[in-house]
């Protein structure tokens, strides 16, 4: 089959087309027109699902690497989308996740929030995640970023309670902080190495002084930490994922902090690896950190899905080890390493939205969130105990499923290369992650049946809505055993894509060959001469010197 | 002196914009937050060439190698990105305008508390026996979503029962009285 | 109440406003202009009408349709990218010379339809916003008792008082 490199604008193209249509032909109205709605973002979300598929076959299976030139304007003229194993990894990923979620939303979303636009902003949330991961040029990644951001503020305060408004202003505002360090970060690649593309600002780095790298790194380092949530910036995801309905909950916990770390892996390869050898002490810091204060805040919350968001940055920590020594493979491989943290992420995506999803069926069932006056429902809903059982001990990393093999494979390398101290601050916060799910699972399920809500529960009366809740988080159970049963071709797999991302001269190559500068532009109306690069006497950046590289 | 006079517009307003994001207040909240995104359009202004009175706009298409060699004119991109910039800053201010006035219709209050206080005031964290009701479920409160079914009901936020919403507004100055 | 002046100026430069906004929609593709722009300008007219007549009218005049508003602007935009297919590459330039009598040549292509696309979405966009905004104001309006806002108090201590005014003002919604 002929792939098209124009098939990486329809993962984007597809939720944006769908829920302009859904605007423009739902006037907010009666239960029909919400019904269509659902027909329609059902409908997008397979599309996603189908092209994704093929691209995920093209590029991760096939290993061949998608460009796409917006308009046919070159490289530093035009905006740039790229897709190669990695991304087409996570939009397989977020495709699955996002598909899963949809049935438990449709169940659980009350009529209200439908009618304030929930679907649209399902596809608005799910365009901007696909952007992110395809977008080749930083700007444009801070664009969808903020895309994906303004959806999900919307998502988490729809329905305005009080709590909610509270957590959405923290969110918001410790978001906005990281992307406005994020532009910062922009207008200094801009500056000082004169295109935002990111090919040619990994081509242009080596070459420009040791200051413009560091400061740089070091703020891609804070935006995207703080967007995935590593270890002092983090306090965004558990001031505010408890408060929306936990179907937005289970979408942010498996979607939005994968876009931040998604952007680690791809500057960190692509713009400076050897920082990942000279830093490496303090990303492994980092790491360690982040996994033991998330192991030991989830041992202090009081409540399930606060326990579960403290788990998401915890398993963050475990991803950043894993990029943290994807470069310094001893007996294993080089970009061990990273294969290891990609099928982590994945096993991560899958699980943790499984056990929102069934942390949230709970909630629901319960009315309550309460650890301490919840108990008991193992008799009657003996499927999701069994299901919220298998997730549990699946992200615990016990053997048949998917935590298993990523955890171990995480591990090996850790080991490997002698970081003790980080091996075994990951072991104890698996240990941690084991007692915590052990004790969700026991305040919940076990015990007299205790239900402390006054408010009676009517969206689980109909039990097409308890199946459509509980259905996706057997699929996704099954997955993620699927995940650790072929565990090894699932490992090869992931360490063909990392050492395809590793391949920094391959993207070079791949989104602006290297004749640019000597023969112009293939096909532009421009033939540029001119002030392309910034005089450096009058720019803010002056003082760092004269550029390198030819002015075009 | 052009970007130097630049470099300074530019920290001092993120100065300002830092502190006025540190403190309580709301409308000082959103007002620090437009001081901060003002300054990184700055930034961005300074990341290109400083030029005066020269447009990046060529009337005459058919000799524009020749404008731009001898005209030198800016240089488009950062004005493109500061144009894109502003357009986000725009629609998040707008966005965190409408939440803060939400949020001060719904709690009465300008203020925004410590997701903590509530946990810290009880003393032990770790103690989970007794029940607060500040981690009630105020979401499940409308999920009765039958009451919603007709279509003439106005546009706009549904009413919460009267005593969730008093008890919920108390419980967070009380909350916030901690120390 | 709605001004006198505000009423007779909104008759004047109501129009105005709408036929610059077109103006610099036309003209944005090579000079000075754009979708957005004529956009912010649609809705400055449209806030005009808001300050003028009140924003319940408003609202019954044009507000159904600003959702669908964003929608078409949306779909138009992402349209003009596919029509780019035709050519080889989403969003690869179309154009087309047409000729308008009165008007001559006239140059029209997928930039265009974009720019539409735009500034559908943003004068839908930005119209709701100052709707919205009319509304939440009408309901924080400060009471006729004369208590002091809370929002407007600086102090620590917020006011007891404003916990039973915010319920009164919902129990009028």
């Amino acid at each position: 089959m002929a792939l098209n490199a124009n098939l990486l604008a329809a993962p984007v193209a597809a939720p944006l087309l769908t829920a302009a249509l859904i605007l423009l032909f739902a006037r907010w109205g009666g239960r029909t027109l919400i019904r269509h709605q659902v027909a329609l973002t059902a409908l997008a979300l397979c599309l996603n699902l189908g092209i994704v598929l093929t691209l995920f076959y093209g590029a991760a299976v096939q290993g061949r690497r998608f460009v796409l030139q917006f308009g046919n304007w070159t490289a530093p003229f035009g905006i740039t989308a790229y897709g190669d194993g990695l991304s087409a990894t996570l939009l397989l990923m977020t495709a699955i996740v996002a598909l899963a979620v949809y049935p438990f939303a449709v169940a659980t979303i009350d009529y209200h929030r439908a009618r304030m636009g929930f679907h649209p902003l399902y596809l608005f949330l799910l365009m901007g995640v696909n952007g992110a991961f395809l977008s080749g040029d930083l700007f444009n990644l801070y664009v969808f970023f903020e895309v994906l951001l303004m959806a999900s503020f919307v998502l988490l305060t729809i329905g305005a309670q009080p709590a909610q408004t509270n957590s959405g202003i923290r969110y918001v505002v410790l978001n906005l902080l990281a992307s406005t360090v994020f532009l910062v970060a922009a207008g200094v690649a801009y500056g000082t190495l004169g295109s935002l593309n990111m090919a040619q600002i990994a081509e242009r780095l080596p070459l420009a002084a040791p200051a413009v790298r560091t400061v740089f790194a070091g703020l891609l380092m804070v935006a995207f930490g703080s967007k995935a949530a590593l270890f002092p910036l983090f306090f965004w995801l558990p001031a505010s994922y408890h408060t929306p309905p936990p179907a937005v909950t289970a979408l942010f916990g498996g979607l939005l902090t994968k876009v931040g770390i998604y952007t680690l892996f791809r500057s960190f390869t692509l713009f400076f690896p050897e920082l990942l050898l000279s830093w490496q002490p303090a990303l492994l810091t980092i790491a360690g950190a982040t996994m033991l204060v998330g192991a030991l805040g989830a041992l202090a919350q009081p409540g399930i899905r606060r326990v579960l968001s403290f788990h998401i940055i915890s398993h963050v920590g475990f991803i950043l080890m894993g990029l943290a020594v994807a470069l310094s493979g001893n007996s294993l491989a080089i970009g061990f390493g990273l294969g290891a943290a990609i099928l982590y992420l994945c096993h991560h995506m899958i699980i943790k939205t499984a056990l929102i999803m069934a942390g949230g069926a709970v909630e629901l069932y319960m009315g309550s969130d309460r650890l301490a006056s919840i108990g008991g429902l193992v008799t009657r809903q003996p499927l999701l105990a069994f299901l919220f059982f298998m997730a549990s001990i699946s992200l615990a990393g016990v053997p048949p499923f998917s935590g298993f093999v990523s955890k171990l494979s995480l591990l090996q390398i850790t080991l490997d290369t002698h970081h003790w101290v980080v091996s075994g601050v990951s072991l104890f916060a698996s240990l941690l992650t084991m007692i915590n799910m052990m004790r969700l699972w026991r305040e919940s399920f076990w015990g007299d049946y205790s239900r402390p809500s006054r408010v009676p529960s009517r969206i689980l009366q109909s039990t097409i809505r308890q199946q459509l809740m509980l259905i996706p988080v057997g699929a996704l159970v099954l997955l993620s055993l699927g995940l650790g049963i072929f565990g090894e071709r699932a490992f090869n797999l992931t360490m063909r894509v990392a050492q395809h991302a590793l391949d920094r001269d391959a993207y070079i190559e791949a989104v602006s060959p290297s004749t640019l500068h000597s023969s112009g532009l293939r096909s532009g109306a421009f033939n540029v001469t001119g002030p392309k690069f910034p005089d450096s006497s009058t720019h803010l950046f002056a003082s760092l010197g004269e550029p390198p590289w030819p002015a075009r | 002196m052009t970007s130097l006079l630049l470099a300074i517009a530019v920290g001092s307003l993120f100065a300002t914009g830092t502190y006025m994001i540190m403190r309580r207040g709301q409308i000082k909240l959103i007002l620090g937050l437009a001081l901060l995104s003002h300054g990184v359009n700055l930034l961005l202004f300074g990341s290109g060439k400083l030029t005066a009175g020269r447009p990046p706009i060529f009337l005459d298409k058919k000799h524009y190698t020749e404008t731009l060699a001898a005209f030198q004119p800016a240089d488009p991109l950062p004005q493109a990105l500061i144009l894109t910039a502003i357009v986000i800053s725009f629609g998040i201010t707008a966005f965190v305008i409408v939440l803060v006035n939400r949020r001060h219709t719904v709690t009465a209050t300008d203020y925004v508390h410590g997701e903590l206080v509530p946990l810290l005031r009880e003393g032990d964290p770790f103690d989970f026996s007794e029940p607060s009701d500040i981690d009630q479920y105020d979401w499940l409160a409308y999920e009765v979503d039958e009451v919603y079914d007709s279509d003439d009901l106005p546009l706009g936020f549904p009413p919460t029962p009267q005593s969730e919403q008093d008890e919920s507004a108390a419980m967070e100055e009380e909350s916030y009285r901690w120390p | 109440m709605p001004e006198l002046y505000l009423r007779l100026l909104n008759r004047i430069l109501t129009p105005l406003l709408l036929l610059l906004a077109i103006y610099l929609l036309l003209r944005g593709h090579n000079l000075p202009g754009g979708g957005f722009i004529a956009g912010l300008m649609a809705a400055a007219a449209f806030e005009l009408q808001i300050l003028s007549r009140g924003h319940e009218r408003v609202r019954r005049s044009i507000g159904p349709y600003l959702n669908s508003g964003i929608g078409l602007g949306l779909a138009i935009a992402i349209c003009s990218g596919f029509a780019g297919l035709l050519n080889g590459v989403f969003f690869k330039g179309l154009w087309f010379d047409l000729h308008v009598p009165l008007l001559g040549e006239l140059a029209v292509g997928t930039p265009v339809i974009f720019d539409l696309g735009v500034f559908l979405v943003v004068v839908s966009v930005a119209t709701s916003y100052l709707l919205g905004l009319s509304r939440v104001s009408d309901s924080a309006a400060p009471n006729p008792d004369g208590a002091p806002s809370p929002e407007l108090s600086d102090s620590f201590e917020t006011d007891p008082t404003g916990v039973a005014d915010d319920s009164r003002v919902r129990n009028k919604r």
